[in-house]
């Protein structure tokens, strides 16, 4: 891994490109460099915030999770790995876990790769290893072709954290819809990935 | 292992967004721990969410909000990320199954002390840590070869993980790693298919609905 100087430049303005996050969050990691976390600060925590009230959090609860998530990217930006994830994804799996941590208090398992029993991949062929960026933009290109009906309810999943029981009454449609858009929608997306 | 049948995508979204019942949960992670693809899939549902996340509108900050930008790279330690390994390495057991279902067992698969239901079927609830206000079970069943399970079907969500063995329905052969997904209108009727018991961690979020006279007998006991 290293940390392009590049790092360091000022973008004052500019909406941040998804390879700026990702080298702003390694640059927290590896340097505890303050003015990449302001950076990706400024970049994210608007964004959350509007993910949190929209999910249906209120104003003193939504700073909370906000605090918490963004102390947490402090925290853990050593882990961070950006061969594996993008910035955006790994922020949102770590604020999604701080509200499941908050708001349900349930455990949610996860398999752990140091496990003994767990199977890893079989390494990839050099075709298969395409880079992030190239991955990221055939995803963004394959979810732009979903019709807007299971578009809407993968963001209600995403945002709202909406089960797919909620999702049904919200949208006054039965649960067996809801569970066959995303699967159309995921269907879909994977046969365009494999085309593109 | 090959693995033939895998998570739905609904039910995978559901655990990735965290709205999936903890008794679900357990199954799901067990299940992902052996499949590569499943794995996969999940990634490409937090890289959409990661996406989206960065073409959402902006929501302004309060002033105790813009200053966590200065003050959490001040207050906080950031966590050693070599320290951080060895910790995780001691303490897996030898149940000889992934952590998700190890975390709740008792004891090694061949050490479960199994509870008989009717002759050639026995079960062994495992107990789910959380809240756990939302109805829902989690149990290994062992069925014995050429036992049926009786037919029935289901008020709301089942996962079957497959451990050893295999068994055989309308939806087709379920062997060690499969998984079967199924929606409360399913009804079906699994029959080990092999010389050997069929071992399987169940999941549902209700309680199970068996068809029949006799099969109606048993749900009290399969029933909680
Ligand atoms: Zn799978």
């Amino acid at each position: 891994m290293t940390s392009p100087d590049g790092s360091r430049q000022g973008r004052a303005g500019t909406r941040a490109l998804p390879e700026d996050l990702d080298r702003d969050l390694m640059a927290v990691g590896l340097e505890q460099d303050p003015t990449a976390f302001r950076r990706l600060f400024a970049d994210l925590a608007p964004r959350l915030k509007f993910f949190l009230i929209k999910g249906g959090m209120i104003e003193s609860a939504a700073e909370d999770v906000l605090q918490e998530t963004m102390m947490k990217v402090w925290r853990k930006a050593g882990l961070f790995d950006s061969s594996k994830a993008s910035a955006s994804t790994w922020v949102y799996t770590i604020a999604r876990n701080v509200r499941i941590d908050r708001l349900r208090k349930e455990n949610r398992p996860e398999p752990d790769p140091e496990d003994p029993c767990y199977v890893s991949e079989a390494p990839e062929t050099g075709e298969q290893a395409v880079s992030r960026k190239q991955d990221r933009e055939r995803i963004q290109k394959a979810m732009a072709l979903l019709p807007p009906e299971q578009m809407t309810i993968i963001k209600m999943s995403f945002f709202d954290e909406k089960s797919h029981g909620e999702i049904a009454e919200t949208l006054d449609i039965p649960l067996g819809t809801v569970k066959s858009r995303i699967r159309l929608a995921f269907g879909k997306i994977r046969a365009e990935l494999e085309v593109l | 292992m090959s693995i033939r049948h895998h998570i739905g995508d609904d039910t995978l979204m559901a655990y990735v967004n965290g709205t999936l019942a903890e008794s679900l949960s357990v199954v799901v992670a067990t299940h992902l721990a052996i499949c590569p693809k499943c794995r996969k899939s999940a990634e490409l549902m937090e890289d959409m969410a990661g996406l989206l996340l960065m073409e959402t509108e902006t929501a302004s900050l309060s002033a105790a909000e813009e200053a966590m930008a200065e003050t959490i790279p001040v207050g906080v330690l950031q966590e050693d990320r070599i320290l951080d390994r060895p910790k995780k390495t001691q303490g897996y057991s030898n149940t000889g199954v992934p952590m998700p279902l190890a975390d709740r067992m008792p004891a090694a698969l061949d050490d479960i002390p199994w509870r008989t239901l009717i002759p050639g079927i026995s079960h062994y609830p495992l107990p789910r840590t959380g809240s756990s206000k939302e109805k829902g079970t989690l149990r290994l069943l062992k069925i014995a070869p050429g036992k049926t399970m009786p037919e029935h079907s289901h008020t709301g969500q089942e996962l079957t993980l497959i451990l050893r063995g295999s068994y055989i329905d309308d939806l087709g052969r379920f062997q060690a790693g499969d998984l079967a997904d199924l929606d409360s209108d399913t009804l079906h009727q699994p029959v080990a298919d092999t010389a050997e018991d069929c071992i399987c961690l169940i999941a549902t979020n209700a309680p199970l609905k068996f068809s029949g006279f006799f099969s109606r007998l048993l749900q009290p006991v399969f029933g909680i």
